[in-house]
């Protein structure tokens, strides 16, 4: 069943290493909603978080084949419903004359932060599901919205109880 | 103890150290600093090809015939970009190919400089790991774990990049106490659980309770050295054998449970078997589309048990009941035990009634197929075939019966026309009491010719048979069937072969009538250098059966085309 699926790699934090995982992306020609990457908690290591709208065979396959990239040092991929997934919005949008007050309203309906403000316009910042900062996209349009920069998802696991966990080992495939 | 050296001569005492003692390379440039350290290493044997792709393709048939990594250097640019192909063979085929590149000084990378071009950005698809030298201090350890990674789990070609300025940076050097293990090890198939053992309860109850079942082996099995294994599983249970492209010689042709080639040119009852199926166990192979044809329609009432070392090939291309995670030997030994002992008489009787009498396609009396049991006659079956791509290769796929593992070596993945004679020089270098032939079409002959040179110059006693029938046969043979019999670019001129090899100082051979086969195939056996034996074969054979392109094994193509009506 195709559906939301995130696959969280821990790999070194190097362009070659990065470009060597997008590269096998472009090639197997996967169905990729967003690729984020940032630095994790181990020094060194970079968490690269992939969202893809696939079946969990389709998923499944993509992590072992990241999982064969030297310098991929984690594999695990999980249904988004399993896990937590995030992400930021950054939007700069003109509120227009005598409006300032009404886009404050929608921006704290949605929790977004005023993060710049100057007299051409105002830059908010929103986090949450994607579902979420769609829906504050769609609450902006009213505005003169500007610009938007989106972080993709990133993505956790939950603790416990997932159903369908699976961590990359040669003995559960 | 440490020493001082230079990087160059830091990449020759890696290479000793690392149990290399064969490299096969082209001077230039940027690698200069290697090739003079060179000579201080007289170990270390060169082979001066004429052509990088030539030393990619050898180092690539020198690993398949050996086992060991092989090895090939050329400088940045060019030659760099002229190992692309050979690269691409390994790769596609899984072969342990390690190529050392030089590339112009770190001073001056990203500034297009002269002879400069990003091979790791353009090797990166086709290598299983390739890396930039930054460093003379960390050269040492990239050359290591390069030919630890080439061999490691499933092997594959891995590119090492070093400027030319870390080739002349001194620095010091110690000797690895031992060969470099591959950084992470060869999967274990056993990790003690119970997921393990009930996939493989599993996997010998569904082979105990099969009607119908088929054990198709590719080129894991000569990999792992599993013949033994893949031997012992059938003859316990009564399984027929298929061999793919690059599993052939994985199990003995004369054995009864021997049935043949799948897929695309497979025989008529081997893809008739596999349709009928219903339990495939493969062991070692990726079930490629020219083996499946139509996945939606191969094998429709047959389970799959994939016995397979890379765990990305799992359900990759057909969908897995018990997927085994391993090299193919270890499973084999382990799932052994656990298979009850049967016999598949009936269904073995029924694939007997599908076969059919082969009928002769050739026109003329100088046949492939009597060329190839006349080679096979002489040779006495001792002799390591090592083919081209097209029309020839499938002959000499099916109609050359192998006895002996590891004795048929062919680009099949990447189908690279032009390997065969390289190759079979790195072939020769790895089994020097091995007669070898390298068979080819006169196209794929025409691409390579000139490492005739090297092969005087370096005294490797290859022995080159090219079947020639004036065409682009295979290319030909779909123009034939699909195309309308628009053979458009396909006839193609071939220079006087026997004075071409006397021009390299090589005895030469043309065979136009099937009697002469033998004698020229003794001649060319007797003589202590290469040789080169030219048959003029019928211009418009063609190799049947034929799977259609995208059709399902189903749907076989067994004789000529009805003649075109005009329109």
């Amino acid at each position: 069943m195709t559906g939301s699926q995130a696959i969280s790699i821990l790999l070194d934090h190097k362009l070659v290493t990065l470009n060597r995982a997008f590269g096998l992306l472009r090639r197997r020609n996967l169905p990729i909603k967003s690729i984020a990457v940032g630095p994790s908690a181990s020094p060194g290591l970079a968490r690269l978080t992939i969202m893809m709208q696939a079946d969990q065979a389709t998923a499944d396959r993509t992590a072992r084949q990241l999982d064969k990239v030297v310098g991929v040092r984690e594999v695990a991929v999980f249904p988004a419903r399993d896990g937590v997934v995030r992400e930021l919005a950054l939007v700069k949008v003109r509120p227009g004359e005598g409006r300032y007050a009404e886009l404050l309203d929608v921006a704290l309906l949605y929790k977004a932060g005023l993060v710049d403000e100057s007299p051409e316009a105002v830059i908010l910042e929103v986090s949450g599901s994607e579902a979420f900062v769609l829906s504050f996209l769609r609450a902006l349009e009213r505005f003169e919205v500007l610009e938007v920069a989106r972080s993709g998802g990133v993505a956790l696991e939950r603790a416990q109880g997932a159903a369908s966990q699976f961590t990359l080992t040669s003995e559960t495939v | 103890m440490t020493e001082t050296l230079t990087g160059a001569q830091v990449m020759c005492r890696v290479l000793l150290e690392q149990g290399v003692d064969l490299i096969f390379g082209y001077p230039g440039g940027a690698i200069m600093p290697f090739y003079h350290a060179l000579p201080e290493y007289a170990a270390l044997r060169h082979v001066l090809v004429r052509h990088e792709q030539a030393a990619a393709h050898a180092a690539d048939g020198y690993a398949r015939a050996s086992g060991r990594p092989g090895v090939c250097v050329a400088t940045s640019g060019p030659g760099a970009t002229n190992l692309v192909t050979g690269l691409a063979t390994a790769h596609m085929d899984s072969a342990p190919v390690v190529a050392i590149t030089g590339q112009v000084s770190r001073n001056m990378i990203g500034r297009d400089a002269f002879q400069e071009t990003d091979i790791i950005g353009i090797t990166q698809p086709i290598t299983k790991h390739n890396v930039l030298v930054g460093d003379v201090s960390e050269l040492a350890d990239r050359l290591r774990e390069a030919l630890a990674i080439a061999q490691e789990g499933r092997p594959g070609p891995v590119l090492v990049d070093v400027p030319k300025d870390v080739q002349n940076q001194k620095t010091s050097y110690t000797a690895a106490a031992s060969r470099a293990r591959p950084v992470t090890g060869t999967p274990a198939p056993a990790p003690a659980g119970n997921g393990w053992a009930s996939e493989l309860g599993r996997a010998a109850r569904l082979i105990g309770e099969a009607q119908r079942p088929l054990i198709m082996a590719g080129h894991g099995v000569l990999l792992a050295d599993a013949y033994d294994e893949l031997r012992c599983l059938a003859e316990r249970t009564g399984m027929p054998v298929i061999t793919t492209l690059l599993g052939i010689s994985g199990f003995p042709e004369s054995h009864p449970l021997h049935l043949g080639m799948p897929g695309m040119h497979g025989e008529v009852h081997v893809n008739r078997a596999i349709q009928q199926a219903d339990l495939i166990v493969g062991v070692g192979l990726r079930f490629d589309d020219r083996v499946t044809g139509n996945t939606a329609a191969f094998a429709p009432r047959a389970q799959l048990i994939h016995i397979e070392l890379d765990p990305s090939e799992v359900g990759k291309n057909v969908p897995t009941a018990v997927g085994l995670v391993g090299d193919c030997r270890q499973v084999l030994r382990q799932l052994l035990p656990l298979v009850r002992r049967r016999d598949c008489s009936a269904w073995r009787a029924e694939i007997a009634g599908f076969a059919k009498t082969r009928t002769e396609h050739y026109r003329g009396d100088l046949s492939p197929e009597g060329i190839l049991r006349t080679l096979h006659e002489v040779t006495d079956g001792r002799c390591t075939i090592v083919s081209d791509v097209g029309q020839h290769q499938m002959w000499v796929a099916k109609l050359f019966p192998y006895e002996r593992p590891n004795t048929h070596i062919t680009s099949g993945g990447l189908g690279t026309m032009g390997f065969a004679v390289p190759a079979a020089m790195g072939v020769r270098l790895a089994r020097p009491d091995e007669p070898v032939w390298a068979i080819s079409g006169d196209g794929g002959f025409q691409m390579n010719m000139q490492e005739i040179a090297t092969m005087v110059q370096e005294r490797i006693p290859v022995k080159m048979a090219i079947f020639n029938n004036g065409y682009l046969g295979m290319v030909r043979q779909w123009q034939q069937f699909f195309h309308g019999r628009r053979y458009s670019a396909t006839p193609i001129w071939s220079p006087d072969y026997v004075k071409l090899a006397e021009a390299y100082g090589v005895p030469g051979w043309r065979v136009a009538e099937a009697g002469h086969t033998a004698d020229a195939v003794r001649a060319a056996m007797s003589v202590p250098g290469p040789a080169l034996v030219e048959f003029v074969i019928e211009q418009e054979a063609n190799v049947f059966p034929m799977i259609p392109p995208g059709a399902s094994l189903s749907e076989p193509i067994e004789g000529e085309p009805a003649p075109l009506v005009p329109a």
